[in-house]
């Protein structure tokens, strides 16, 4: 036999290891399948012009993606939105925007100046969301590169390191250089259930060693990948001492955050649209031949054999509109509270699904004072409540910035909520001294996004639980009476990201294309 | 805290609502622009949201409302540690000017909805004997009684007026020295002894109204 593996050797070898997951992984890495994130290509039907009518309610990505590619074929389409703005979650905050938390209506005060914008919804793109890349490219939205994960940004551990500070790169250097001194220890003392040969423990010796930069005996004493204390430049570096084991033990950022980049939608590099996420949402507009009705709500939904009927408020008036299909991208948490018609089933699943929620601050920094700790994008992260600030990759070396001073996830997100604007981000300013000298002295402006609280949004996408996804969610997926799908990141295995809407879109798109050409070949009109 | 409503409940819920969506006898109401948020969250013609947390309100009269509506701008309602769903009610009235909670509270009266559905277990022949002491002040149709200060709770959902009921139970509703009308309230609670009394009247209100 061949000495090398073959591929359906290894996968088997990894699938034993890994599980079904690995294989499908390592899969993908041999170029053995096509991504299935790949962007399907939607060949969509032509139609006559003052052909069938689509309202699609709801102008968020998911909404603006379905009016898009419909009217490019010919389609008649009226966008409902709620809301007085375009874009839903996708919401980049600039100087005198309003941020309509309903209760605490706040207006951004950031300068005037291109560079002072807070993406308060979608910040980061990871190049495997090919659909998102697929529209920026063909948009003509311009993208660069968004540092997340950065090693001379810093965590930050209130109960251990003193509190102070600890740069990224020290702790990961450190992490590694401790577990692979056990690894190499235990190696020497063969403490493997099975048995190594000569060749093997050499070997892996060498990596443990490798992998944690030890010394000769196996020790770890720190490393320069952790940082120099001074030198290195005119005289010899000083790599920085090692932090105590058990400080680092203790402390919880390998648990909260050291690995985060390991996750595919937030390994470096990331993306970020240039001049703001929202440029997204422009460009769909400027594509889109019909106006979206803002502050038009949506009343009623009534599904009929032929078409649907949306009733919806404008203008201190109720108005009725027909159409011959409905995209509704209508976050699920309001569903049962429009009257609708759909079916029982349907309802039942829309009103299981939960809804997730994140929360938010921006604030304006008169002076880029983490450039001067050499930091250059990028996020710390710390155990206090604000979770993470996350510096600016965009406006480099320029006067001001606009820096992320708080991001909290779904239950943490209520402790902020409940504070009024004005105590949020004092409550950021304190959590921000802890970590950078005179911090709050910097700050000029700021605003908060609490989503749970966002007018006609309240959450951020869907958290489905297995069992409500296995009940529920291929019969979302399907149009209710062949009439009526639901769309939005809510309908995806990528909720809470824009992929995640794109897809829903194209799903939903691809199916009514489908039904739409069964139909003509069934009425013989080819 | 009620639990989760299961599949079978959920349909039963909504194919009630659908069953009398079309009887209504007021015409629905388009909200001016600065109340349209009142409906984000309690729903179309304020017919309440399980989800949410927010209870039907059409059906309540205006000066309950607008009672209300101070009474959590005070911070008489919805600031106790322990009252989570009322602390997401609270600032929405704390933001709104006397004016507008005389037109919220009329809005909320012109409103319309049908009927909320059972959704909890209870014995309503058990929680009729119970419902005699409330009546005296709530009327014997939960229609409420202005000259009392006590409000309708026919239309009311069953898990609003379960949760409600706890927390005047624990104080979490009611302990404002201001807040008389909610001491009263508390004072009477005297007569629900346990979780299943609650229940159960709560199942006997359900049935009034229709
Ligand atoms: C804080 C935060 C961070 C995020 N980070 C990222 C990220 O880094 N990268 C990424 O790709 N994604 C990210 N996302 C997710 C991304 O924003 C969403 O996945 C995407 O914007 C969802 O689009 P959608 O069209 O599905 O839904 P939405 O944008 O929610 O659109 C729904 C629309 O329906 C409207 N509506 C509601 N009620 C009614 C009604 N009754 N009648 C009519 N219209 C109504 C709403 O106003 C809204 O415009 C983030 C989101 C948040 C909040
Ligand atoms: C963010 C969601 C939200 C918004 C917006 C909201 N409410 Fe509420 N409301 C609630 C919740 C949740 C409760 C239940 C509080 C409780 O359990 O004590 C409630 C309770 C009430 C009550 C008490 C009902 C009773 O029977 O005592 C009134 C009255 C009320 N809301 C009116 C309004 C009005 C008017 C508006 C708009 C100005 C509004 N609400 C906006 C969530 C909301
Ligand atoms: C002494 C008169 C009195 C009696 C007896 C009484 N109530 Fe009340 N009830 C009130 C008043 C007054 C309020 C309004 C409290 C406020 O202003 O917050 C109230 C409020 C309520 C509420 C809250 C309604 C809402 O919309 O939030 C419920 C539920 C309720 N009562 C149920 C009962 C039940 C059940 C009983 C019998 C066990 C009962 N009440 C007995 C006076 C009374």
């Amino acid at each position: 036999m061949n000495k090398n593996l073959t591929r359906r050797q290894l996968l088997s070898m990894v699938g034993a290891a890994g599980g079904a997951t690995a294989v499908y992984n390592t899969s993908l890495a041999l170029g053995l399948m096509s991504d299935a994130g790949a962007p399907a290509r939607l060949d969509l039907q032509h139609v006559p012009k003052g052909g069938a009518r689509i309202i699609v309610l709801g102008a968020g990505i998911a909404g603006l993606t379905v009016a898009y590619e419909l009217e490019r074929v010919g389609y008649d389409v009226q966008i409902i939105e709620a809301s007085k703005r375009v874009g839903g979650r996708n919401l980049t905050v600039r100087h005198g925007d309003v941020i309509d938390e309903m209760g605490h209506q706040q207006v951004c005060r950031f300068d005037d100046h291109p560079e002072m914008y807070f993406n308060a919804g979608p910040a980061r793109i990871p190049g495997h969301h090919r659909r998102v890349m697929h529209y920026c490219k063909s948009l003509n939205v311009p993208l660069q590169v968004k540092a997340n994960f950065s090693r001379p940004a810093y965590t930050h551990d209130t109960e251990n390191f003193a509190g102070k500070p600890v740069r990224v790169q020290q702790y990961v250097a450190d992490a590694r250089g401790f577990l692979s001194e056990l690894l190499y220890k235990a190696i020497d003392q063969n403490r493997f259930d099975e048995p190594l040969s000569a060749d093997d423990r050499e070997r892996l010796m060498h990596f443990a060693s490798t992998f944690g930069d030890l010394q000769p005996d196996g020790s770890y004493k720190g490393s320069l990948r952790g940082g120099y204390d001074e030198g290195g430049f005119l005289s010899p570096a000083v790599q920085r001492a090692p932090l105590e084991f058990r400080a680092l033990l203790n402390s919880s950022w390998w648990e909260r955050g050291m690995l985060s980049a390991e996750n595919p939608d937030w390994a470096a590099p990331l993306m970020e649209v240039v001049g703001g996420m929202d440029n997204i949402v422009k460009a769909f507009v400027r594509e889109l031949k019909t106006r979206v009705i803002l502050n038009a709500q949506v009343q009623d939904i009534r599904l009929k054999s032929d078409g649907v009927d949306v009733v919806y408020n404008h203008n201190g008036k109720r108005r009725k509109l027909s159409a011959d299909y409905c995209f509704n991208s209508i976050p699920s948490h309001f569903m049962p509270a429009i009257p609708n018609n759909l079916p029982p089933d349907y309802q039942a699943g829309l009103a299981a699904m939960v809804p997730g929620n994140f929360f938010k601050i921006g604030l304006q920094m008169k002076k880029r004072f983490w450039e001067d700790e050499g930091i250059y994008g990028g996020a710390t992260s710390t155990n206090q409540k604000i979770n993470t600030i996350w510096y600016p990759s965009h406006g480099i070396h320029g006067e001001k910035g606009v820096l992320l001073g708080a991001y909290a996830f779904f239950g943490q997100c209520k402790f902020f909520e409940r504070m009024n604007p004005a105590e949020r981000l004092q409550f950021a300013a304190d959590c921000g001294d802890k970590i950078h000298k005179n911090y709050s002295s910097y700050i000029e402006a700021g605003v908060s996004v609490p989503w749970g609280r966002m007018n006609h949004m309240m959450g951020c996408g869907t958290t489905w639980s297995e069992e409500v996804r296995n009940e529920y969610f291929a019969l979302l997926q399907q149009p209710a009476g062949g009439r009526h799908y639901m769309i939005g990141d809510q309908i995806s295995y990528h909720s809470s990201w824009q992929e995640g809407a794109f897809a829903s879109a194209e799903y939903a798109l691809l199916d009514f294309n489908r039904r739409v050409r069964a139909d003509a070949t069934r009425q013989g009109v080819r | 805290m009620p639990g989760k409503l299961t599949r079978l409940q959920w349909m039963l819920v909504l194919v009630g609502v659908l069953g009398t969506a079309s009887a209504l006898a007021k015409d629905p109401v388009v909200p001016s622009d600065e109340l349209v948020f009142c409906t984000v969250c309690h729903g179309v013609q304020l017919m309440g949201n399980p989800i949410i947390r927010a209870p039907r309100l059409s059906g309540l009269s205006s000066w309950y409302v607008e009672k209300q509506l101070h009474a959590f701008q005070d911070g008489w309602r919805g600031v106790h540690e322990a009252d989570l769903v009322g602390m997401e009610m609270q600032p929405m009235a704390a933001a709104l000017t006397d004016e507008q909670i005389k037109l919220a509270a009329q809005f909320v009266a012109a409103t319309d909805s049908p009927m909320p559905e059972r959704t909890l277990a209870g014995d309503p022949s058990a929680g009729q004997a119970l419902y005699a002491t409330c009546s005296a002040c709530h009327g014997n149709q939960a229609q409420g009684n202005e000259a009392l200060g006590s409000p309708a709770l026919a239309g009311l959902n069953d898990w609003y007026l379960r949760e409600q009921l706890e927390k005047f139970m624990s104080g979490a509703r009611g302990s404002h020295p201001a807040d008389t009308t909610g001491q009263q309230m508390r004072a009477a609670m005297q007569v629900l002894g346990d979780e299943t009394a609650i229940d159960d009247v709560v199942a006997y209100i359900a049935t009034l109204g229709h």
